[in-house]
């Protein structure tokens, strides 16, 4: 996709106080959406590598892989938050953006002289988006949570899984993700507001509101029918048979879905099984039986080949990939990205799911040295020249 | 506020709701024999059926809703006419009318074309998200409630919402492409970060996590709930005043996490040891006390009362036409910009007063109803 038209937040001033994903995350996908984003971070402040952290040492230029990916397209500043001058760097920084991200847990921001009402006395437009995992108010507002904390208590675990099944989670960092989009949002949201009223806004964004909302709908069924709703695994109340089916090979399996009664009646044929059930209610009623049925033809092959023989005669399905196998499928294709710096042959890295014609993709830069761009960002923020930047470095600030 | 049309299927219904709770005024244009959104169990009994879907009910609500007859030649009249004024159309492919036929209408809309891809057990299974998500010697499983759908709709409200400031600096609409499966793909990140840094294949945990030594879910009194050690000292330390088992009190070796990851199952069947026998919410409030990350593990019920989410106008008592008092979800971000988010519309509950605004006659709009146009 090419174009000359500017993305949606160019010229839109970031400034990312973020740490570990939720934050960096939310800031990536405004910086992906255009806006110019210095972070914020502090050499003294070591130790919080984050996400998978301790068992990946090194990476490039001084972050581990998830990190290096995480904090990609935008410059980073080395400020002593402890010192007044270094304060005041950052506070001078805060004057000139747009939007500013933090995900500390609450009152950090305060105690470091950074809360939005001091904030905003300088720059009302400031619209600056706090991440706590309970946010800034409410009897949890100071606990502390981590990704799987909160994929327990936000109900996702129980949601997921079959009847009977243990809590169950995914392995990655996903609610981070969901905070940082909500977020994302939220601060989209705010600046369009801005616009009219001229005026920013706090967003008390909480990352365990961001995952309860995500299941919203169960939360609606269990108010009315004071129950907690069935645990349906993969299955679905409106496609039948619908699951994941053993195949071939060690812990290998396809997913299946049938969408219509002409599909469900080819199944029928390719799996050789003499069961009726016309109507999605009646195969609803035979999930077992039915499901039992197509794991004695898929255990016969791999989930390669049944995903072909089943796509091929018009059924959904899909084998379950691994990270070996993804990079080789389109969805996949689509959104890596190479790096500006490295090219094509460089490490890929992954861009937004989604296009605006006419405007040329956000092109991908590698995540920074810390404090390795502080001095571009210096100057083409407050425009300071060389010999007022050295001064800072002098006094420490920088 | 922008006037947004929703023309979107489960995939996309959450972002539609998201920007309603961003305060615009979002038009939900849906079949008059009730869509897909509307159908998706769980269906409560108490209501009419086209308004007796959990999903419906969560999904639509803040919208208004118009049935209009989209196979019908007057329906898609109807269409471009609300297209005319709209600021932008978010649509489920496949578009209902040629693309340029919309923009023929409204040069200046913002149109955003979500392609839907497979079913959404099967983009989970290609985006490398399947493979994470299950008991490690268990069937791998998707993520339920449809979170899978919701995840691709918080892409699609980011994706309208940036489009929509994009309108606002220039006067100009935009086309935006997404993708469905490519949103799950890009949430799948890890997998491949992992895989493209080291080979190493993330894979099921269970509850477990993959960033402390010992995380899990385990089991205590009345449910689970879960811990996540800290890694440091003294995170171990505080972790030991919470779970004085002599196990732990006795064996200086485990403050240090990497010892603690060689020991890992042995840790966590004493901490369940300990747990069985205690109360989640006493547990996790005490562990919280010593900053310790640890949490219930909660079900939508036990939601629906939630203090937190109560405290801070997540959830708001409400006396619902259907369903009585009830705490209704009135989403996270609605809270946060104190959108007052009305019930989920009845079927083609604004259809009359949209025809009306279109200028539409009395008799056109009994015309319109009486050829099953709209409802």
């Amino acid at each position: 996709m090419t174009g000359d038209r500017p993305l949606p937040l160019s010229g839109i001033k970031v400034l990312d106080f973020g740490h570990i994903v939720a934050g960096p995350f939310c800031v990536r996908l405004l910086a992906d959406l255009g806006a110019d984003v210095i972070k914020v971070e502090t050499a003294t402040r070591q130790g919080r590598t984050g996400a998978r952290r301790g068992q990946r040492p090194g990476g490039t230029n001084g972050r581990t892989p998830h990190l290096y990916h995480i904090n990609r397209n935008r410059r980073s500043i080395d400020l002593n938050l402890k010192t007044e001058r270094g304060l005041a760097v950052a506070r001078r920084l805060i004057d000139k953006a747009d939007v500013l991200v933090e995900n500390f847990s609450s009152g950090v921001m305060e105690r470091l002289g950074l809360g939005y009402r001091t904030l905003a006395k300088t720059n009302p437009g400031l619209i600056y988006a706090s991440m706590a995992s309970f946010g800034q108010s409410g009897p949890r507002q100071g606990w502390t949570g981590m990704n799987v904390t909160l994929q327990a208590c936000s109900g996702l675990m129980l949601a997921t899984g079959a009847a009977n099944d243990p809590p169950i989670g995914i392995s990655n960092s996903w609610n981070d993700y969901i905070g940082g989009l909500h977020a994302a949002v939220a601060i989209v949201g705010a600046l369009s507001k801005r616009r009219s009223t001229g005026k920013g806004r706090h967003l008390d964004v909480s990352q365990f509101e961001a995952s309860v909302a995500m299941i919203g709908s169960l939360l609606f069924a269990s108010a009315v029918t004071r129950k907690p709703p069935a645990r349906l695994g993969s299955r679905a109340s409106t496609a039948a048979p619908q699951g994941v089916y053993r195949c071939a090979g060690e812990d290998q399996w396809c997913a299946i879905s049938v969408q219509s009664d002409a599909q469900w009646r080819t199944l029928r044929t390719l799996i050789a099984a003499d069961l009726p059930c016309d109507t999605l209610a009646e195969r609803l009623a035979k999930q077992d039986e039915i499901d039992a049925a197509i794991e004695a033809c898929t255990s016969k092959l791999s989930p390669q080949e049944v995903e072909r023989q089943f796509t091929a005669a018009g059924i959904p399905a899909a084998a379950m990939r691994r990270a070996n196998e993804i990079a080789a499928t389109d969805e996949w294709r689509h959104v890596l990205r190479p790096l500006k710096e490295h090219g094509e042959a460089g490490p890929k890295v992954i861009g937004l799911p989604f296009t605006f014609r006419g405007s040329a993709p956000c092109e991908a830069t590698e995540a920074p040295r810390m404090g390795a761009s502080g001095n571009e960002a210096l100057r083409e923020w407050l425009g300071l020249d060389e010999p007022a930047i050295a001064e800072l470095m002098r006094e420490e600030a920088v | 506020m922008a006037r947004i049309l929703d023309l979107t299927s489960l995939m996309g219904a959450y972002g539609t709701r998201l920007l309603a709770e961003l305060g615009h005024d979002v038009l939900r244009v849906e079949s008059p024999k009730a869509d897909g959104v509307r159908r998706e169990a769980p269906i409560l009994g108490a209501a009419p059926r086209p308004e007796a879907g959990a999903f419906h009910q969560f999904l639509n609500a803040g919208k208004r809703s118009a049935a209009i007859d989209l196979a019908t030649e007057g329906g898609r009249k109807l269409l471009l006419a609300l297209v005319a004024k709209a600021d932008a159309a978010v649509v489920s492919l496949p578009l209902p009318l040629a693309e340029e036929k919309l923009l023929a209408a409204n040069p200046d809309l913002v149109l955003v074309r979500l392609d839907d891809g497979p079913p959404e057990l099967c983009a989970y299974a290609s985006a490398g998200l399947l493979a994470i998500t299950g008991e490690p010697d268990g069937k791998p499983t998707m993520l339920g409630g449809h979170v899978p759908c919701a995840a691709v709709g918080v892409h699609v409200a980011l994706a309208t919402a940036a489009a929509l400031i994009g309108k606002e600096a220039t006067g100009k609409g935009q086309i935006v492409d997404i993708s469905a499966p490519q949103c799950l793909a890009s949430l799948a990140e890890q997998v491949w970060v992992e895989y493209s840094a080291s080979g190493e294949m993330m894979e099921r945990l269970g509850s477990r996590g993959g960033i402390t030594a010992v995380a899990g879910a385990l089991p205590c009194a009345d449910g689970h709930w879960m811990i996540s050690v800290p890694p440091d000292p003294r995170g171990w330390a505080n972790f030991v005043q919470l779970v004085p088992h002599p196990a732990f009190k006795d064996d200086g070796s485990l403050a240090d996490e990497a010892m603690r990851r060689e020991r890992k199952q042995e840790i966590l069947d004493c901490i369940a040891e300990w747990s069985r026998k205690q109360k989640k919410n006493e547990i996790v409030e005490q562990a919280q006390s010593l900053h310790i990350p640890a949490a219930a593990v909660t079900n939508p019920l036990e939601l629906i009362d939630d203090p937190q989410l109560l405290a801070r106008g997540f959830l708001k008592p409400i006396d619902h036409p259907d369903f009585g008092k009830i705490n209704f979800p009135v989403g996270a971000l609605a809270s946060m910009f104190h959108q007052a988010m009305s019930i989920a519309p009845t079927l083609g509950e604004s259809t009359k007063l949209i025809l009306d605004e279109l200028g539409y006659s009395v008799s056109e709009i009994q015309r319109l109803k009486d050829e099953g146009i709209v409802a």
